[in-house]
Formats: C-alpha cells, structure tokens, sequence
C-alpha cells in the first residue's frame, strides 16, 4: 500500500472511530456503524455504476456526483437509523451491543443474497471522481475535519451537554428535562450519517464493495478504535482510529512478529489507560503545560 | 382550602410488575404548601414522585396539574409544567463540576440572563457551592451534594418541587441545615412534596403529612396533629 493509501485508510477510520463514538457520548454501545458503513458504500457504488447521467462514463467522475452520492446515503442511513432506533435504543449494554451486531449481519446477508448488490461478487469498477489518492486524502481530509469541528461543537451545544448527562445518569438526566429518547436517537442518527458518508468515499477509493465491507469484525475493530483512544474526547476517538489502522503497517519490517505487537498494543492500551489514551483531564493538564511553557 | 388545587392525585395506583407498589392515593397540594410524604422503607413514597414525575406509569387513578390530567404528559414535559424532582441519592453528576450540574438543571429554559440571575442567586444560598463551583460535584461531601442536587432542581424554577428524603445519610447537624433551607424556600412561595423517613424533621417544617404503609395511607392530618399521635410517635419517632 502506498503511503497516501494509507493516510486515506487512516482518515476513513478516524471517521468510523467518531462514528462508534457518538452513541458512546451517551453512554449506548452501538456496533452498528460497519452496517451503515456499508449502506453508504453500496448507496455510491449503485448510483455510480447504474445511473449513467451521473457521468460514471467520463475519465473522472464528477465530484457533485459524489456530492448527491453523500447526500443520498446520509438520508438512506439517517431514515434506517430512525427506524431501527426507537425499538433498538430500549436495550441497554450488551444488550444493545449484540442487537447492532445482528443489525450489521443481517444487511450482511441481504447484501450477500440480493440480486441488485452483485450478491457475493459485489460492485465492480466504481468510477473514480479522484486522478490517485492524492485527491482521495484531501477529499477525506475535509471531510474527517469537518466531523471534528461538529463533535467538538457539540461539548458547548445542548445536544453534547443532554448526552454527557446522560452517559453519566440517565435518571438524573429525565429528572432535569432532557428528552433522553429523543438525545439518544439524534446522537444514534449522527453515528450512522458519518459512516454512510465514510463508506462513499471507501466505495470509490476502493473502486468495488461487496458484503465483506460490513461485518462483525468491522463492528469490533471500529470499537477497539474507541476504546485505545478513549471515548470522552472527539479527539480520542480520531487519535484511535489513525494509529489503530497506521500501525500494522508501520509494523510490516518486523515480519509476523507484527500481530503479536498490534495485539499487545490492544491489550495494554486499555489496561494502563482504562479511559482510553486521551481525556478530558489530560487534555485540561496538556493545555496547562502548553500555556505555562508560553510564559 | 379552596380554589383549583396546583397537584391532584386520585386513587393512585403503581405496579411493578407482580408487586403493588401504590395503591389508592389520593392527595392534593395547594400553592405554597409543604407536605410531608412519611413511611418506612419501602412503603411507595419514591414511586408516589416517580409516578408524578412520569418516570413511571401508574396501573390505575389519575394525577392533573392545575386541573388537567397529566396522563401523557412525559418527564420532560412535567418539567417544563413546573415539577422539579429531586431523586433520592442525590445523583449528582460527580464527573461534572459544581457549575455544569447547576446549567444542567436550567437545561429546558432559553433565558439566558434569568439563568445567569438564578445561578447568582442559588451561590447566595447555598455559598458552600459557591466557592466549589469550579470542582467535580463527586469530590463535595455528602451534604454538599445534598444542597447541589437541592440547587440543581432550583434551577428549573419549578413551582412544585419533589423532593426524596434529603436527609439521607445525612448528620444531624446537616438535617437541620437542609431543613431550615426548606422552610426558607417554603417562604418564598415554593410548594414542596417532602418524601421523609425522619417524619419528626419532616414534620417540623411541613404543613401537612401522610403516612405510607406497605402503599396504602395509613395516617394522614395537619403537622401538628401527626406530631401528636401517639401510633405515629411509637412506629417513626421513637
Ligand atoms: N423498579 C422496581 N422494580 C420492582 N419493584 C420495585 C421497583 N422500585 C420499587 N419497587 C418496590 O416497590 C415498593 C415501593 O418502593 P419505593 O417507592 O422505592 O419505596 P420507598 O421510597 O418508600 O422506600 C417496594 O416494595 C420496592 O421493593
Ligand atoms: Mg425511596
């Protein structure tokens, strides 16, 4: 892989890793993102390559194409979110965890098996809107700045306030008026608007997507993403995902020796940081040092 | 007393699946009033609040608001209406600092500056959080923690405020201190549903009582009258 390939690997993680992390913000452990993420891949890679006034024809694939593309997985993935939400968002813990797992494989096989998604074989030479993956890193760049700002926009809106409340105790939360439900699903609808988004742009990096794009592994390593960098922060979640999916290639010199490194990495993380790498208190102690150090 | 009562609660009922938490109460609270809401452990008061507060639903009665039934009203809307609950343990968010949980109890009103008032206000009365405003709310002692969860329902600016035994864990010192607070609010004008195991601190400040036994009223009168009775002083004040 070369190394802006990589950087855009990166980047899409970073934004799956926000994307695991908003229900988290209020306290639901939801593995659904690799579902929507696929949603979002199979929304561009049957608009691109089946709807010819796109322009899927033409050397580069126009860039408002992409832009509807993103438009129309945000809704698809935000009205799905919607509607499994309500029922869903009953179930606490691992509960919820298993049913969003069940969600993801069950697109899983209905991707696998239906007609329009290419079944098993899946979508084949997804038109490219980018020359080479120079285009790709600065698209996903935008794209995964753009996050950032809304998910650190929201500790100072209302909406990031109702969800820390939550997180902590969802009784006080009702007891002060927050409408905890409806927080819920906003922060559940987000998750699944920015990995609809993540997976259009994987789509066309990856110019084909099939049913092996959403699955439990996906669910797994996008939490992992979450828990290494810790899930109180924007930043937590960004810093997991960049470093979680860098480092097995940063990896590759020391031969197989490699997973035994990325799993010890996973397993120690957590252990000294059980908060994750980054907090909200470090953060504060980080911001104390820089200022001091300006003095 | 007369005129349309602010809370009305008719033969409430609430089960917990097979247990009959609640049964048959009635009660009424007029403007300004402090009632005490007496019992032993387990004898419904939390779920009486709950079912006010909607975090429950009852199996059976009716509970209105200034005359309008309440019956699908959710929390969020009962605390628009002007109910505050205060819930037993005092559940402050002890990540969050003295400040956040203060805005938090504001978190339904759009009035900036009458918040920012209602904040000055709340640090006058209560000047211990005041000078900790800037601390985790889990680093204050249990009786701080008690004011703050007080201040924090304050900051809704309910008219009726429900309030589940404050003086939990509390040293007797501070009973009192979280008491002459009650009665100082009840001064100015706030109607209070005090839920009390320690009836005789409850009733030293309450207009009225109701005693709760295994869900069902067993005694009820004027404060005075409770203070008198000689079951009562046998079972609850000793
Ligand atoms: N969530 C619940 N599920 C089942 N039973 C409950 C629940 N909450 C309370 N109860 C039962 O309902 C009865 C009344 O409880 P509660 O209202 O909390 O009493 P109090 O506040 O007077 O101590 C008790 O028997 C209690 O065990
Ligand atoms: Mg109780």
């Amino acid at each position: 892989m070369s190394g802006l390939s990589l950087l855009v690997q990166m980047g899409l993680a970073a934004l799956l890793a926000l994307s695991v992390s908003l229900p988290l913000r209020c306290g639901q452990l939801s593995l659904a993102t690799p579902g929507f993420y696929a949603i979002g891949g199979y929304v561009a890679a049957l608009l691109s390559t089946r709807w010819q006034a796109l322009g899927g024809a033409a050397a580069t694939y126009p860039l408002p194409s992409l832009l509807l593309e993103m438009g129309v997985a945000a809704l698809v993935a935000g009205a799905v979110a919607l509607l499994v939400g309500r029922p869903v968002l009953q179930l606490r813990g691992i509960y919820l965890a298993i049913a969003t797992i069940a969600l993801v494989e069950m697109l899983r096989v209905l991707n696998l098996n239906l007609e329009w998604s290419g079944g098993a074989v899946g979508i084949f030479a997804i038109p490219q809107p980018f020359a080479g993956p120079g285009g790709y890193l600065a698209f996903t760049v935008l794209l995964l700045a753009a996050w950032c700002w809304i998910c650190a926009r929201l500790d100072r809106m209302r909406l990031g306030r109702a969800m820390a409340a939550i997180r902590e105790d969802e009784l006080a939360a009702r007891c002060m008026g927050i409408a905890t439900t409806e927080v819920k699903l906003t922060a559940f609808v987000l998750s699944a608007v920015i990995a609809a988004l993540a997976g259009v742009v994987a789509a066309h990096f990856l110019n084909t997507w099939n049913a092996r794009q959403g699955s439990f592994d996906a669910s797994i390593t996008t939490l992992a993403f979450v828990v290494f960098g810790g899930s109180r922060t924007w930043l937590g979640p960004v810093v997991g995902g960049l470093v979680l999916t860098a480092l097995p290639e940063l990896l590759r010199p020391v031969g197989d020796l490699r997973l035994i490194v990325f799993g010890l990495v996973i397993l120690i993380g957590p252990a000294l940081f059980p908060q994750g790498l980054i907090t909200p208190e470090r953060l504060d102690w980080l911001g104390r040092a820089w200022k001091s150090q300006g003095r | 007393m007369s005129g349309t009562p602010l809370l009305a609660l008719t033969g409430l009922a609430v089960r917990y699946g097979n247990v009959q938490a609640l049964r048959e109460l009635d009660l009424e609270m007029h403007p300004g009033e402090l009632v005490a809401l007496l019992g032993s452990n387990g004898a419904g008061k939390s779920t009486t609040l709950r079912a006010i507060s909607r975090l429950v639903r009852p199996s059976a009665g009716g509970i209105t608001w200034r005359g309008r039934p309440l019956a699908r009203a959710s929390t969020e809307g009962t605390v628009r209406l002007g109910i505050g609950h205060c819930p037993e343990g005092r559940r402050v968010l002890a990540r969050q600092s003295v400040a956040t949980n203060l805005e938090l109890g504001a978190y339904l009103r759009r009035d900036r500056q009458g918040i920012r008032a209602d904040l000055e206000r709340c640090y006058e009365r209560f000047p211990r959080l005041a000078e900790r405003r800037g601390q985790r709310a889990g680093s204050l002692s249990g009786g701080e923690q008690q004011m703050l969860a007080i201040a924090r329902s304050l900051m809704g600016r309910p008219e009726l405020l429900l309030l589940d035994e404050p003086s939990l864990g509390l040293a007797p010192k501070l009973v009192a201190e979280v008491m002459a607070i009650l009665a100082e609010l009840r001064r100015d004008g706030l109607t209070i549903l005090l839920v009390e195991q320690n009836a005789l601190a409850a009733l030293a400040i309450a207009d009225r009582g109701v005693v709760l036994e295994a869900g069902s009223v067993s005694l009820r009168g004027s404060a005075a009258e409770l203070l008198a009775n000689d079951a009562l002083r046998a079972s609850y004040l000793g």
